[in-house]
């Protein structure tokens, strides 16, 4: 056995061994810390990193993908297909259908099942004999998923109409291109029941050999009009990516945030190390040990715990991805796009990430407490006594440097976002966070020579003792308390990033909604879709006793320079007769809203606007019905609805363009002192069968609500993470302390101290530690929010979020992680309380 | 191996109701209006053969042929954007390139509906299409017509000139299928048509010049059940004159007694031959390794009353139109020539042959003999 391998037994796993719990913890707190980053990793790529637009399912392998705001004419279909060229043209309507009317919304697509069946095998299982396009029922056939049997009559709600449709047969998968959850109609059938006679939603394009891409969609778009776009296969998978892209980097930062209080505990359990056993580095370098040696041997016990906690993280983190896909996907689901999360692979890219992330975040940490120990001399070491770091004494030069960190901070703060990604924020609040951990000792100090005579008056001897003994070992303390600051700044800035958000879409509900009824298609509903409505209801509904008015709205989702938006026609004089729509302050409402029905105008919700760089005055450029349109921009108003950005017209503008009076959403005014019961009624009359649904103003309110609440549950479970990280991190360095100080103990109670006292001081530590970090984390924490609210949220997202305390809120989560420091003493109190004073005098 | 089964199939099986107009006696003819489709019919085609030969003697054959098959009548009151996507009828096409110097045969199929324009037959517009394979007319008077057909492996453009005015064949308007009335079909060609325009190929560009055969059949009843398929020849010597013959066989292989030709003298007048005037007589048979059918594509054919022995030979024996998943049944059509003599005169000529029925028998609606 060589030397070192030796040293490394001797100095590093025999005294790790020794304290089982405290390495465990340790262990631990790395193996959380990388569980949250692989577990967000893992489940981020599996609902929205893997995510492939469910549209796009069935396209086979064609290259192209021909579409139009609105969709397309379907004679245009007839004009490309008689292109002298071997180009293959397959017509396809896109919409969602509920099974049952219930659940999730699933693809439903309209294939030319004729002209394909010639090209592509489009085969199905068994029944396809029975089935054929023109039976009067209405035949479809399934992905596997859906778990429907061939010859099964399953209702099917598509926009406000549930209709009974014939299982004919089960899709087979070709080549792992189709989404098993998709239902699939002949192109007429689904013209019919999506409402879009006469249009294609897209026409997917298989281009000949021979020639290059960009040659084949010069030809293509030669015999098209101006409103129509030709982008490469897979376009709007890719520009869903693209917007989810700024959603799963901001997760994943929220996610290193657990790694960093773990760092904390590597650094702070290394240092310990050092501490206890600078007798044995002193007796090593005697004998003529290296520098190096003693270094190694430091980094070697960090990497033993980061390899075994990153091996646990990563095995931990993939079971957490299960619980963390379903949270993401919800988000996902309601503010982007409906997808299907895909199955959670460990990837090789993830491990790497996880374990990497692990040994790297540890490795660093440990580095300063392993050059420290380093540096040691024999002489000194040898000596007899237990020593501290000489941090205090350098503690001026240390604030100076966590001013510099504020200042580089605060004009990272003022720097554009990186290709939408908030980079230079997030650099700040990591040196918000270095900049808190270096003042934590001088705060430490001033604590404890500020108010250990309150302390003492109030909670006696311990509390003197226990201020005594953070202050002597400041260096071990202080980075307990910021490790706990992070966890609780985390905290607090998310809670009251979300808190804030919550309050701000609230109010802007309350003024949004001013409508007493709302009306839309049943079925959950999705940021992508808009079912439609038989405009005949809001005709009727107008013509109702007891109804002041009708707003019609009608939203279609497009493409606005390669990212997914809405473009939507409201009725601008309802909007501009109630108090709904807020535009961004010094933008005159009433002239916008009276000036919007008079022509080619438009007005953007603030997320659009930030992401394209749009401001009043701008020309948005869409194509619609054969041309290129001009609308130019006449305000912006605050929404907080859809991730991907509206684009409003007045509803007869859109109808100009887009003739079609289906409405996605209609808004119901009463006459004032008009009982509602009996207009509900007689709404519930004119919808007759069809599937739509009444909200009262107040259900809706609460719904969407609910759907926020829903949306921000995995931000709170990653806060968990980091927080009980950093608890367990208090409960280790406690159990050290008291170890190393069990003399101290045994002494106290040769003195006289009673078990209870000694229980007391070390329960004293405890809460003042706590006390300590929820104070400088709060503190932190208010800052990070504003950076959160202000820089990355209006960076990555671009709304405008009014800043709110969540008192209750941040009350109850502080109190409880106060509460848990606290109990986090319990167990080193025990042990101390349990040693024997007179083995432990005699040990020494 | 499970054999996929395919939507279409199931739409192409669907025997409706026999509402379409049977072929009966007495129809009288109207150009151009019989050049283009009859909906009234449940079934109806249209087929371009020809031998073209490129500047540098390189010589191909090729076929280009337009079905339209009704499945369902329309409903009357339909409104017309309720029913551009309705399957009532299907339009199927087939496209194929003899190359019979380079030893090659290529052929590809399609299948469509009407739908918004994607394939048709129309009067108001002179044309025929399916996608990008058309016969546009350019004079309905002189019958000239521009054929164009592109498929992944090659581009044809054609200019037609009927050299001859339309030949209907059979008797008092209708060639017979079978004994029961209505077993019949209305039958015309253009049985000399002059063909010149290019083929690309391989990325180059060939100018090809050749003699084609034009021939447009409607009916709705068949005598599907009785006939288990047929050979049919059509043969233009290079002394202007033509012939269509086409031998029915039933079950057992034997010829029915519904064969029948037509005569064209080189001033395009029709003579009727009925199935005693001529004999056609199988020699060596080809096997076609994909199918396992034998087809016969030596002929030895001889009409007593006009004087002609001719011996027909292909130089490229695999014309044969395989297809496994189509709705259409694999058959042999392929460009041949013809060697022998009338009245002690030497004559050659060039053609196409049909085979059908020699892989499993055609019951399918809608492929009786032309």
């Amino acid at each position: 056995m060589s030397f070192e391998w030796l040293l490394f037994l001797r100095l590093i796993l025999r005294p790790l061994a020794r304290e089982p719990i405290r390495t465990a913890l340790a262990i631990f707190a790395v193996a959380l810390g990388v569980s949250a980053v692989v577990a967000i990793d893992l489940a981020g790529q599996a609902a929205a990193g893997s995510f492939h637009s469910s549209l796009e399912s069935l396209a086979g392998n064609s290259d192209l993908q021909i579409t139009a705001p609105g969709g397309l004419d379907e004679r245009l279909l007839g004009k490309l297909v008689q292109l002298p060229y071997a180009f293959q043209f397959a017509p396809r309507i896109e919409s969602f259908a509920f099974i049952n009317g219930k659940g999730e919304a699933v693809p439903f697509i309209g294939l030319d099942l004729i002209g394909h069946a010639a090209q592509r095998e489009f085969a199905t299982d068994t029944s396809a004999q029975q089935a054929n396009l023109l039976s009067e029922g209405y035949p479809i056939w399934v992905g596997q998923q859906l778990h429907l049997r061939a010859g099964e009559r399953v209702p099917l709600l598509i926009n406000d109409t549930l209709r009974t449709f014939i299982v004919a047969g089960i899709l087979k998968p070709e080549k792992e291109k189709v989404v098993e959850r998709v239902i699939v109609a002949d192109i007429g059938l689904a013209q019919e029941v999506t409402g879009k006679l006469g249009k294609l939603d897209s026409i997917d394009v298989r281009t000949p050999q021979g020639k290059p891409a960009v040659d084949w969609r010069t030809i293509l778009g030669s015999t098209l009009p101006a409103s129509v776009s030709i982008d490469p296969q897979g376009a709007r998978t890719q520009e869903y990516r693209k917007m989810l892209a700024a959603f799963r980097l901001n997760l994943r930062a929220l996610s290193y945030i657990a790694l960093i209080v773990g760092a904390f505990l590597i650094y702070n359990t290394i240092s310990i190390s050092v501490v206890r056993r600078r007798n044995e580095i002193g007796v090593l370098r005697a004998l003529g040990g290296t520098r190096r040696m003693i270094l190694g041997g430091f980094l070697a016990e960090a990497l033993f715990l980061a390899v075994a906690g990153s091996s646990a993280g990563l095995l931990i983190g993939r079971f957490l991805a299960v619980g963390a896909v379903k949270l993401i996907g919800n988000t996902v689901q309601s503010l982007y796009v409906s997808s299907q999360p895909a199955p959670i692979h460990l990837t090789l890219a993830a491990t790497i990430t996880g374990l990497g992330l692990g040994l790297g975040v540890s490795l660093l940490a440990a580095l300063a407490p392993a050059l420290e120990a380093s540096r040691i001399a024999p002489v000194e070491a040898m000596a007899r006594g237990r020593e501290e770091y000489s941090l205090a004494l350098r503690s001026r030069s240390v604030s100076l440097w966590a001013l510099l960190l504020v200042a580089v901070a605060a004009i990272l703060c003022k720097l554009p976002a990186v290709r939408g990604r908030p980079v230079f924020a997030y650099i700040a609040v990591v040196l918000l966070i270095a900049a808190t951990a270096a003042i934590i000792p001088s705060a430490v100090y001033l604590l404890a020579g500020t108010t250990h005579h309150v302390l003492q008056k109030l909670l006696g001897m311990e509390a003197m003792l226990a201020l005594r003994a953070l202050r002597g070992s400041i260096g071990r303390t202080s980075v307990l308390t910021a490790a706990l600051a992070t966890a609780v700044a985390m905290t607090t800035s998310v809670g009251i990033m979300v808190g804030s958000f919550r309050e701000t879409v609230r109010v802007w509900m309350n003024h949004q909604l001013q409508a007493d009824l709302y009306l839309r298609p049943a079925g959950s509903p999705g940021a992508d879709r808009h079912p439609t409505m038989d405009p005949e209801i809001a005709d009727r509904i107008e013509r109702l006793p007891g109804v002041a008015a009708v707003d019609r709205f009608r939203a279609y989702r497009i493409s606005y320079d390669g990212l997914p938006a809405t473009l939507a026609g409201g009725e601008s004089s309802r909007v501009r007769d109630s108090d709904a729509t807020t535009f961004l302050p010094g933008e005159d409402r009433d002239a916008i809203l009276s000036k919007l029905p008079t022509g080619d105008y438009a007005v953007v919700s603030e997320p659009f606007a930030n992401e394209h760089n749009v401001h009043a005055g701008s020309i948005l450029q869409i194509p619609l019905a054969g041309a290129v349109r001009r609308f130019r921009v006449l305000g912006i108003y605050y929404d907080y609805a859809a991730g991907g950005g509206y684009i409003i017209l007045d509803r007869r503008t859109l109808l100009k363009y887009l003739p079609d009076p289906a409405e996605s959403n209609v808004a119901v005014y009463l006459k004032r002192g008009v009982e509602a019961g009996a207009v509900r009624r007689g709404i519930g009359r004119v919808i007759g069968g069809r599937a739509v649904m009444v909200f009262s103003n107040g259900a809706l309110r609460r719904g969407a609500l609910q759907v926020f609440d829903r949306t921000f549950r995995i931000t709170y479970a990653l806060e968990a993470v980091a927080v009980i990280v950093a608890v367990m991190g208090i409960a280790g360095a406690l159990l050290a302390m008291v170890i190393d100080r069990r003399r101290e103990f045994a002494l106290l109670r040769f003195l006289g101290a009673s078990q209870l006292q000694v229980r007391g001081i070390i329960l004293c530590e405890a809460g003042l530690l706590g006390l300590l970090a929820n104070a400088i984390g709060l503190i932190l924490g208010a800052i990070l929010s504003l950076i959160l609210i202000f820089v990355i949220n209006k960076q990555s997202f671009g709304w405008t979020i009014q800043f709110h305390w969540p008192a209750a809120l941040l009350l109850t989560a502080l109190t409880g992680i106060y509460a848990a420091t606290v109990l986090a003493g319990l167990y080193p109190a025990r042990t101390a309380v349990r040693m024997n004073p007179i083995e432990m005098i005699h040990e020494a | 191996m499970k054999r996929k089964t395919l939507v279409v199939l199931a739409v192409a099986m669907i025997a409706a109701a026999q509402q379409w107009q049977p072929a009966l006696p007495g129809y009288s003819y109207e150009f151009p209006r019989d050049y283009f489709n009859h909906p009234e019919y449940q079934t109806e085609w249209w087929y371009y053969t020809g031998n073209l030969r490129a500047a540098d003697g390189h010589r191909f054959g090729f076929e280009l042929t337009f079905f339209r098959q009704a499945v369902h009548l329309p409903p009357a009151a339909a409104a017309a954007e309720d029913v551009v996507w309705r399957p009532d009828e299907l339009y199927l096409a087939h496209l194929a390139l003899s190359d019979i110097d380079g030893g090659n045969f290529y052929h590809v199929e399609r299948l469509n509906r009407a739908g918004p324009g994607l394939a048709g037959i129309s009067l108001e517009q002179r044309r025929y299409w399916n996608g990008n394979w058309q016969v546009q007319w350019n004079s309905l008077a002189s019958g000239d017509q521009k054929l164009q057909a592109v498929c992944d492996r090659f581009k044809l453009v054609l200019n037609l000139k009927p050299e001859k005015p339309p030949v209907i064949h059979g008797r008092n308007g209708i060639s017979r299928k079978g004994a029961a009335p209505g077993e019949a079909s209305h039958y015309i060609s253009f049985t000399r048509i002059a063909a010149e325009g290019h083929l690309d190929r391989n990325g180059k560009s060939a100018a090809v010049t050749g003699l084609a055969w034009m021939d447009h059949e409607f009916f709705t009843e068949s005598a599907a059940g009785k006939v288990a398929g047929w050979d049919w020849f059509a043969i233009q010597l290079d002394n202007r004159e033509e012939l269509m013959l086409y031998r029915l066989r039933n079950d057992t292989g034997a010829e029915t007694p519904y064969s029948s030709g037509t005569y064209v003298d080189a001033q395009g007048k029709a003579r009727f031959l009925e199935a005693g005037q001529f004999s056609l007589t199988p020699g060596e048979t080809w096997h076609s390794p994909r199918s396992g059918a034998r087809y016969p594509v030596a002929w030895t054919i001889s009409v007593p009353s006009l004087g002609l022995q001719l011996s027909e030979r292909t130089a490229l024996k695999d014309q044969e139109l395989f297809t496994e998943r189509s709705i259409s049944p694999t058959y042999w059509e392929g460009a041949v020539t013809y060697q022998g003599q009338i009245h002690d005169q030497k004559v050659n000529g060039v053609g196409y042959l049909e085979m059908t029925g020699y892989r499993n028998a055609i019951r399918v609606s809608g492929h009786t003999p032309r």
